[in-house]
């Protein structure tokens, strides 16, 4: 057994002694190109995978990186908000809290849809904020016989295209409660010239939510319709505004726009929402006559004061409620609308030195929710003679329904002017004028709308007046 | 005694199925979250109403408020909108308007996550947005509604 185990041990080792010299001689030896041409081929797959997985490793990082970037492009713009006009500025003073890694954020980022609007960002430059309105029109009346228009609509033409008003609106913040606000108005006249007027220029103070200040050009709030619609062809529903609510300058009966202080805030009253408004200053109107005698009037406003409430009950979303009371006093000073020389006195009408206390009383109550606009605004505009008891009562009222059908705005509005028609009347070129107005607004998309509306006009002692406007508003 | 157990089982669906409606009302919720500095715990439905719509604009301390929303196509913004009972159409154009009046300095800060509108309550202390139940997260600090917090019977915000 014993000799049996050494034999076999003796085989191994001649095996291995056979082996070994072939296996040292092969280490040993110079190898053949073959072999080496083999050497390097498996060196250069042994490299290009290294290659690749390196160059993967390094895609792996830059996505990292790109993915950290991002998050702190995003975080990063939210840290500049707070320097811009748009947010408080409150925060810039404040200590910035700690933030969470931005893995964290980043695994908390999920994508969203893509957002159908355009970024605000657009509408800011260096701190100041602003926004742009344009409209293109196309209006043709039944009747020739020339009126007042504004805008650039040629009066007693078969119809004609004008572009009515461009504006530019800016805003700034100052501090977290002060800031500008600025409304420039490019307004096309006859022969297509161009007027610009600063429609508002108010320094705001915002105390609290109580008390809101403005000092400046403002646009009064009698009523509803001029505090909700600006300049701005593409914030209203229809075409145009309805003739009361009108700009003076345009021929509408209502002191528009005044200089002085505005106040406005909100009452402690619960469910109720109750909110007031104070103004004080001077609207210094000069409204052209609207039956085409190319004569203006200068109303030289005194100070006025306008007191009015409104209530917002938290019960009934969207519904307003309010009223005004409105008192200056005012001339019937008629002048050449060309050359702004007083026209000559006419036996029987009074002195341009004849002053009217002017008593504006509004109400009105209005519907805006769950797609549905319904407005409703009555006046009564008073002027009685100092010294005297001549007094003119010029009651006015306009009713608009509409109903967003999907890109479709459909409406009808009604409206009422009966101006007393008395020579001596400041609004005697305005008379009796009622009708209907209907028509449909398209949204083309965000930012173009496209409006197309009839007109009837029952006007006292003359032909009815028919008319169609198509409007292209825009905002940018 | 067969009558009993089929009696058992129904009574046992109900509660499943009671069960489950609840459960998915109260991932159906929409939680109105604040920065955890701010000290409000409790506002009513009509007072948010008016924080969203943009005519109140400070916190009872006079901070300033800051809105942040979900853009369009996300379950906050459906809330939002049905807050305000506007179309997403009318939602723009109100805001502009809102901006064109003086009455608010610039559109309601749109935010593009979860942890975007995380990142926005902490750097503006007067912040305030809104967010699904399921996906508040730690450093929100989630108010009640007319004193009803999410998850509740009859809380307002779906």
């Amino acid at each position: 057994m014993v000799q049996g185990g050494s034999r076999t041990r003796i085989h191994c080792l001649l095996l291995a002694l056979a082996f070994v010299p072939g296996s040292s001689r092969a280490q040993t030896a110079s190898p053949t190109d073959q072999e080496i041409s083999n050497q390097k081929t498996s060196d250069r797959e042994i490299s290009e995978q290294e290659t690749i997985a390196q160059l993967s490793e390094q895609i792996k990082q830059l996505q990292r990186q790109d993915r950290d970037l991002l998050d702190r492009i995003k975080i990063l713009e939210l840290k500049q908000l707070p320097a811009s006009p748009v947010a408080e500025v409150g925060p810039a003073t404040q200590p910035t809290p700690a933030q969470p890694p931005l893995a964290q954020a980043a695994e908390e980022t999920t994508p969203l849809p893509t957002p159908a609007s355009a970024p605000h960002d657009w509408h800011e430059v260096h701190g100041i904020q602003w926004r742009g309105f344009g409209e293109v029109d196309y209006q043709i009346l039944n009747q020739r016989t020339p009126e007042f228009a504004s805008g650039g609509f040629v009066p007693g033409s078969a119809g004609n295209f004008y572009t009515d008003e461009f504006g530019l609106f800016l805003t700034a913040r100052l501090t977290d409660k002060a800031s500008v606000l600025s409304e420039i108005i490019f307004q096309e006249g006859d022969a297509q010239s161009y007027s610009v007027d600063l429609r508002r220029m108010l320094l705001k103070y915002d105390y609290n939510d109580h008390l809101k200040m403005s000092f400046g050009r403002y646009q009064t709030n009698i009523g509803y319709y001029n505090w909700a619609f600006r300049s701005a062809a593409w914030l209203q529903t229809a075409a145009d505004r309805p003739l009361v609510m009108q700009y003076a300058s345009d021929g509408g009966l209502l002191p528009t726009q005044a200089i002085g202080i505005s106040v406005t805030g909100a009452i402690p009253s619960g469910k109720l929402g109750l909110n007031y408004v104070a103004e004080y200053g001077s609207a210094d109107t000069v409204r052209p006559d609207l039956n085409g005698d190319n004569q203006v009037t200068d109303e030289n406003n005194g100070n006025h004061v306008n007191v009015g409430f409104f209530l917002r009950p938290d019960a009934y979303p969207g519904l307003q409620i309010g009223a005004s009371y409105y008192h200056d006093q005012i001339s019937n000073n008629i002048l050449e609308a060309v050359s702004g020389d007083p026209v000559p006195p006419v036996p029987g009408f009074l002195p341009p030195s004849t002053r009217y206390g002017q008593t504006i009383v509004n109400a009105y109550a209005v519907y805006v929710a769950h797609g549905i606009e319904f407005l409703n605004e009555g006046f009564l505009i008073r002027q009685v003679m100092i010294g005297g008891s001549l007094h003119f009562d010029n009651p006015a009222f306009y009713s608009q329904f509409s109903k967003q059908l999907g890109r479709v705005r459909p409406f009808f509005r009604y409206q009422y002017v009966n101006a007393n028609s008395n020579p001596n009347s400041i609004f005697d070129d305005v008379g009796l004028r009622y009708g209907p107005s209907f028509g449909a607004r398209y949204d083309l998309n965000s930012f173009i709308a496209f409006t197309a509306q009839l007109d009837h006009t029952a006007r006292g002692g003359e032909p009815d007046l028919n008319g169609l406007q198509l409007q292209f508003a825009f905002t940018f | 005694m067969r009558v009993k157990s089929i009696a058992t089982l129904l009574l046992l669906g109900l509660a499943v199925l009671s069960l489950i409606s609840k459960g998915t009302a109260q991932d159906a919720d929409m939680a109105v979250v604040v920065s955890s500095s701010n000290a409000t715990t409790n506002l009513s439905l009509g007072d948010l109403r008016k924080i969203f719509a943009g005519t109140k604009h400070s916190w009872p301390g006079g901070k300033p408020i800051k809105l942040v929303t979900r853009g369009s196509g996300c379950p906050e913004r459906g809330a939002l909108l049905r807050l305000l009972a506007m179309s997403e159409g009318e939602y723009k154009q109100y805001w502009t308007a809102q901006v064109l009046r003086g009455e608010a300095d610039a559109e309601p800060l749109i935010v593009p996550s979860i942890g975007i509108q995380k990142e926005a309550l902490i750097l503006y202390p007067g912040a305030i947005s809104m967010v699904s139940v399921r996906d508040v997260k730690p450093g929100m600090k989630v108010i009640k509604i007319d004193g009803q917090m999410p998850g509740a019977a009859g809380y307002p915000l779906r």
